[in-house]
């Protein structure tokens, strides 16, 4: 498993690799000719529509363009395919306008955040804090190195704390085996669904409120490590499995303890299954702001001591300057968002490299 | 796939190796760090509940005062228990269809490259951290969605449900439900192109060969194949939109009063959005408990649909098997 989200355990059997081939589904002249049809006509309506009106194209697309469509590629198939063809081309119609629809999302998304982001992108912003800096200060000063390196002393503190953990919850569940294993994944899907609010609360709560630690980079840390933890554990007991069992049975007909089978068969045959595991559990959290907003607040100062001071993290930063009145607040704030989003770039990419490498093998 | 053979048998004996013993012991021991963690969760905000509800009543979950400064000071939080529904409904009604499609479009009709493609898409869309999303929806998203929402009201404002009498469009629970159903769109869509790309194979030929339409294999192959995972998708993508905060917290005004279906209307709720939102005005212990026995609720309900999700997915697992 190699994607970023969690997945229901269902999904853990063969898929379809191959399409089956039709040769007999070659189409006639009459049906191309539909086609061609169906799609160019809409589009021309609704570019004489827009070329002669100033109605936004959205609207055009969704309330003009849309039905449009749905209409030709009927009329299309009751040419060439008869009344059954009718909902077929209304579901293809949907399916592209679904895809297109998502695609031009995520492309919004990521061509905003790259073209907003660079503005503010030069090695100050990267490098230095943001002491002395208020939302009316120009780019040229100021930047956030503090917040990423909160982000990357708050993730690795979490990581330490859920990594272990969530490596033993697998453990437990394929090489142990006891007689818990239903409840332990049950336990480990139900916190999966834990909200990242309550996370925070929960830290707020036990350590802070309590007085045994104050609003650091610790406590976010502890929060973080609530979120991760399911995501490590599920993903390494993915991967623990693909082991093949002769390697155990073959280290334990050699003598080995089950401690030793386990450190060093079982855990070094899956390490880069491992390693994706941790990665996937921090491209989890490494977003994760209102768990900081409560557990570890914010702080212009660059911070390194986890347990002395408030700490700002790149989402909590973002968060801070996004309603800002000020134009260069707000700048920054895309600003970190693109430093966020190439943090979450690379790990989703090598993620991607390592579980292909595996499959591939 | 390892099977349940005989690694167990010796684990519990006293013929066990001591270190093995030891090694088991601490394994056991972490792996239910986990329960250990929901525990505290419930213990530790259950007890600030008590007092919350001693003190408030029931009328902590069934009214919409929020009075910090009375005497005494008046907390209900049914508006936002509410509006955290509604929000989820409206998100619900708008990513399903979309992702149903997507998914039957990567499945059953892109070429295996443009399907790998749109899969990868899709993963990293739902990467993108929802503070992010928040950004986006703030500056590009809001601006074009109030105009479309004028013009939803001016030809539909005669349903009830797209009425909006005070001509502010910004901050309603329509835009909240538009920016969480983005955020659950690449779920639903993941997991409902993983269930359908397990049709079998055999029931998608025999189906093509004895002449159905794309509509009909669909109809009555595929998504009832798929029919478990798919609600489990669709309620894994509802747990995260009920729990979702940051995002909400731009798109969305925060107005104690219930607004019960004028989705086009200023104003909402959401637990989760009011607890980070009022977290840093609140002065004196009791009102951090307020938003703690909150997230308390809020909590209860994302683990009782989380887990209403795991049990539908199990379920037809096991009646496929």
């Amino acid at each position: 498993m190699t994607t970023v989200m969690e997945r229901p355990e269902s999904l853990n059997g063969p898929a379809i690799e191959q399409v089956p081939q039709r040769p007999w589904s070659k189409r006639p002249a009459k049906f191309w000719i539909a086609t061609a049809i169906a799609v160019v006509v809409p589009i021309a309506v609704v570019g004489l529509i827009y070329s002669a009106d100033v109605t936004p194209p959205a609207i055009l697309l969704t309330v003009i363009y849309f039905p449009l469509q749905l209409l030709a590629a009927g009329l299309a198939a009751l040419v060439t395919k008869g009344k059954h063809g009718i909902l077929d081309s209304c579901i293809i119609v949907l399916a592209i306008g679904a895809t297109a629809l998502s695609a031009i999302v995520l492309g919004s998304m990521l061509f905003t955040i790259i073209a907003r982001g660079i503005e503010a992108f030069r090695p100050s912003f990267i490098f230095q804090n943001s002491v002395y800096i208020s939302p009316s200060t120009p780019l040229d000063y100021g930047g956030i190195g503090h917040a990423i390196i909160g982000t990357f002393l708050i993730v690795g503190i979490a990581a330490i704390i859920s990594v272990p953990l969530g490596i033993a919850t697998a453990v437990y569940v394929t090489e142990v085996r006891g007689r818990a294993v239903p409840y332990v994944r049950f336990f480990v899907q139900a916190m999966s669904g834990v909200p990242s609010v309550v996370a925070g609360l929960f830290v707020l709560t036990v350590f802070i409120l309590t007085g045994v630690l104050r609003q650091s980079a610790l406590a976010g840390a502890i929060a973080y490590a609530i979120l991760m933890l399911p995501t490590v554990a599920r993903t390494a007991e993915e991967v623990l499995r693909l082991v093949p069992e002769e390697l155990r049975t073959g280290a334990l007909a050699l003598g080995s303890t089950r401690a030793r089978v386990v450190s060093k068969v079982v855990i070094p045959a899956a390490k880069t299954g491992i390693i994706t595991a941790v990665l996937l559990g921090v491209a989890r959290v490494v977003g994760e702001t209102a768990p900081l907003l409560l557990t570890a607040l914010k702080n212009d100062q660059t911070v390194v001591n986890p347990i002395s001071d408030p700490i700002s993290a790149l989402p909590t930063f973002i968060f801070d300057n996004v309603a800002q009145p000020y134009p260069d607040a707000v700048t920054r704030a895309w600003g970190a968002a693109l430093a966020l989003m190439i943090l979450v770039a690379i790990l989703f990419t090598v993620t991607r490299y390592l579980g292909g490498r595996k499959r591939s093998a | 796939m390892a099977t349940d053979t005989p690694m167990r048998d010796l684990s519990g004996s006293k013929k066990a190796h001591r270190g093995d013993r030891i090694f088991n012991r601490t394994i056991t021991g972490a792996a239910f760090t986990s329960l250990l963690v929901l525990a505290g969760i419930t213990i530790f905000l259950g007890a600030q509940t008590i007092p919350v509800l001693q003190d408030q009543g029931l009328s902590f979950l069934t009214t919409t005062v929020w009075d910090t400064t009375g005497v005494p000071p008046e907390y209900g939080i049914a508006g936002m228990l509410y509006g955290s529904l509604l929000l989820a409904v409206i998100a619900l009604v708008i990513a399903v269809p979309v992702s149903l499609f997507l998914a039957v479009f990567m499945v059953f009709m892109a070429p295996a490259k443009l399907s790998k493609i749109l899969t990868n898409l899709i993963d990293l869309m739902a990467a993108i951290p929802s503070v992010i999303i928040g950004l986006w929806a703030f500056y590009v998203l809001v601006p074009p969605a109030e105009e479309w929402q004028q013009l939803l009201n001016q030809y539909l404002g005669w349903i009830p449900l797209f009425a909006n009498d005070s001509g502010n469009f910004s901050g309603t629970p329509f835009m909240a439900g538009l920016v969480l159903a983005i955020m659950m769109i690449p779920i639903v869509t993941s997991i409902t192109a993983e269930v359908l790309k397990r049709t079998p194979p055999e029931l998608i030929n025999a189906a093509e060969s004895l002449g159905c339409s794309m509509w009909t294999m669909l109809r009555y192959v595929a998504l009832p194949f798929g029919r478990g995972g798919i609600v489990g998708g669709i309620m894994l993508g509802l747990g995260r939109a009920l729990g979702e905060t940051i995002a909400v917290f731009f798109v969305l005004k925060i107005v104690f009063d219930i607004n019960f279906f004028n989705i086009l209307e200023s104003g909402g709720g959401s637990v989760a959005t009011l607890i980070v939102s009022k977290f840093g005005e609140t002065n004196g212990e009791f009102e951090v408990q307020v938003l703690l026995a909150a997230g308390f609720f809020l909590f209860l309900g994302t683990l009782f649909v989380n887990a209403l999700a795991n049990l539908i997915v199990r379920r037809t697992e096991r009646l496929r098997s």
